[in-house]
């Protein structure tokens, strides 16, 4: 007996070192499925206070390059706005179509401003950190975009924050088409370079060339139809040569963001409603 | 006892901060990320509990990984080097040194530090990108990353050790 207990005592490190791994084993592999698991990410109270606070200082000496972003995007607006102009005096005798689609664009989509606290690049999975959270309205499987284009869905959210899987996941998969025609496929990244992405599932007849722009498809109710995703690099055949898999030149740029946009579409739970139906009917 | 508890606090809390707020900024030639908060486990005297070891690494790991949304990576892959810091440390022990020394350029002299610190931060970084990768497809860049790190991090240290000293 005492013999056991001196092997307990003298090893006991051992059980420790063991029970420890087993805690980290559990942490690593829950962190997927497990939506209360939000206190182990940057998401929680201390780490994003410390993240926020470290953003507001590093923004003041972002704010030259801010600036001049800014002042190009007023400028592209104007453009724009003075082509739209043009044709909606062109359209003026249909106000009804006029009206229809400015009050659809109005009323569908709720929009949160935020701040980008923490992102990163080079990891298999990357998430980014947003200063917005459940008491600004956030919701999980929002919609993450900034002025360039879409960067990523809300994945957990605690009160004031929220961690959302930024295009640079493996876990990440949205659906995405053309912007002059409908053909879709499924926007996934393969590590390494954050500035490109791929299209898998494209299908074999899909009308394209390098350099068309890609869109959101609006398929999935995340994102709403026709934000900006990035440009085609080059093409190629998938392993089982069925499909298209084109290297997409994504549109935001990860390693420079400071402010995004989240945006939820009202009717979205009514839409995964009407189709859980699908996945429950035998 | 206690004014060493609070000195080694106030190290980790100064490591995971500069951790989380500047190193993993760092990617050298897209890769070479310095490991700074390994320090603290490196610095600890020769005569601390094994116990000890353990929960200030597992404590540490988990404050990185919180910081940086790997859950258990770094804890798993710093609770590994403090369970073999210990023997580590025993390879490279300078032989009439006290049993309480502290690691250092100092008390061990350059060349036995680098390699002891070299053999630890490989075992660190050798179970810390295979858990963040978990897969053996790209063994080639994974290789090249943990040695880069681990280079990156050798040379952090050294330049801290000459700064203190």
């Amino acid at each position: 007996m005492r013999n056991l207990l001196n092997f307990f005592f003298k090893n006991g490190y051992w059980f420790l070192f063991i029970f420890l791994e087993v805690v980290c084993f559990i942490l690593l592999f829950r962190f997927n499925n497990y939506q209360g698991s939000v206190v182990f990410t940057s998401a929680n109270r201390f780490a994003s206070y410390v993240y926020n606070f470290s953003a507001e200082v590093s923004s003041y000496f972002k704010l030259g390059s801010i600036n001049t972003q800014l002042t190009r995007e007023n400028f592209d607006l104007q453009v724009e706005n003075q082509l739209l102009r043009k044709r909606l005096e062109q359209m003026m005798p249909d106000s009804s179509f006029n009206k229809l689609t400015t009050s659809l664009s109005s009323q569908h989509y709720q929009i949160i401003p935020a701040r980008i606290i923490n992102n990163s690049l080079n990891k298999p999975d990357n998430y980014i950190t947003l200063n917005k959270g459940k008491a600004d309205g956030v919701e999980a499987e929002m919609g993450v975009v900034t002025g360039n284009g879409i960067v990523g869905i809300v994945y957990m959210i605690s009160e004031h924050y929220s961690l959302a899987i930024s295009l640079l996941n493996s876990k990440s998969s949205i659906s995405c088409k053309f912007k002059h025609n409908d053909y879709f496929g499924y926007l996934k990244w393969r590590g390494n370079d954050p500035q490109y992405a791929f299209l898998e599932d494209l299908p074999r007849h899909a009308l394209f060339q390098q350099g068309d722009t890609i869109v959101t498809s609006g398929h999935s109710a995340v994102f709403p139809q026709g934000l900006m995703v990035g440009t085609v690099d080059s093409i190629a055949d998938s392993k089982d040569g069925l499909s298209y898999l084109l290297k997409i030149r994504l549109a935001a740029d990860f390693a420079c963001m400071d402010n995004a946009l989240i945006i939820s579409d009202k009717n979205r739970i009514e839409q995964q409603e009407l189709e859980s139906f699908i996945v429950n009917k035998p | 006892m206690i004014v060493t508890f609070l000195i080694h606090l106030g190290w980790f809390a100064l490591l995971v901060l500069c951790q989380a707020l500047l190193f993993n900024n760092i990617h050298i030639f897209g890769c070479a990320t310095p490991f700074i908060y390994l320090y603290l486990i490196i610095k600890f005297n020769a005569d601390t509990s094994r116990y000890a070891l353990l929960l200030w690494g597992f404590a540490l790991g988990l404050a990185v990984d919180i910081f940086e949304n790997t859950p258990g990576i770094n804890a798993s892959a710093t609770l590994l080097l403090a369970m073999t810091r210990p023997g580590l440390l025993r390879l490279f022990t300078p032989r009439d040194s006290a049993d309480n020394f502290t690691p250092g350029i100092n008390s061990m002299g350059s060349g036995l530090f680098i390699r002891y610190t070299l053999l630890s931060l490989l075992v660190h970084q050798t179970a810390f990108i295979t858990l963040l990768t978990f897969s053996f497809t790209d063994p080639l860049t994974m290789l090249v990353r943990i040695i880069s790190n681990t280079l990156l991090t050798i040379l952090c240290f050294w330049g801290i050790e000459k700064v203190r000293t």
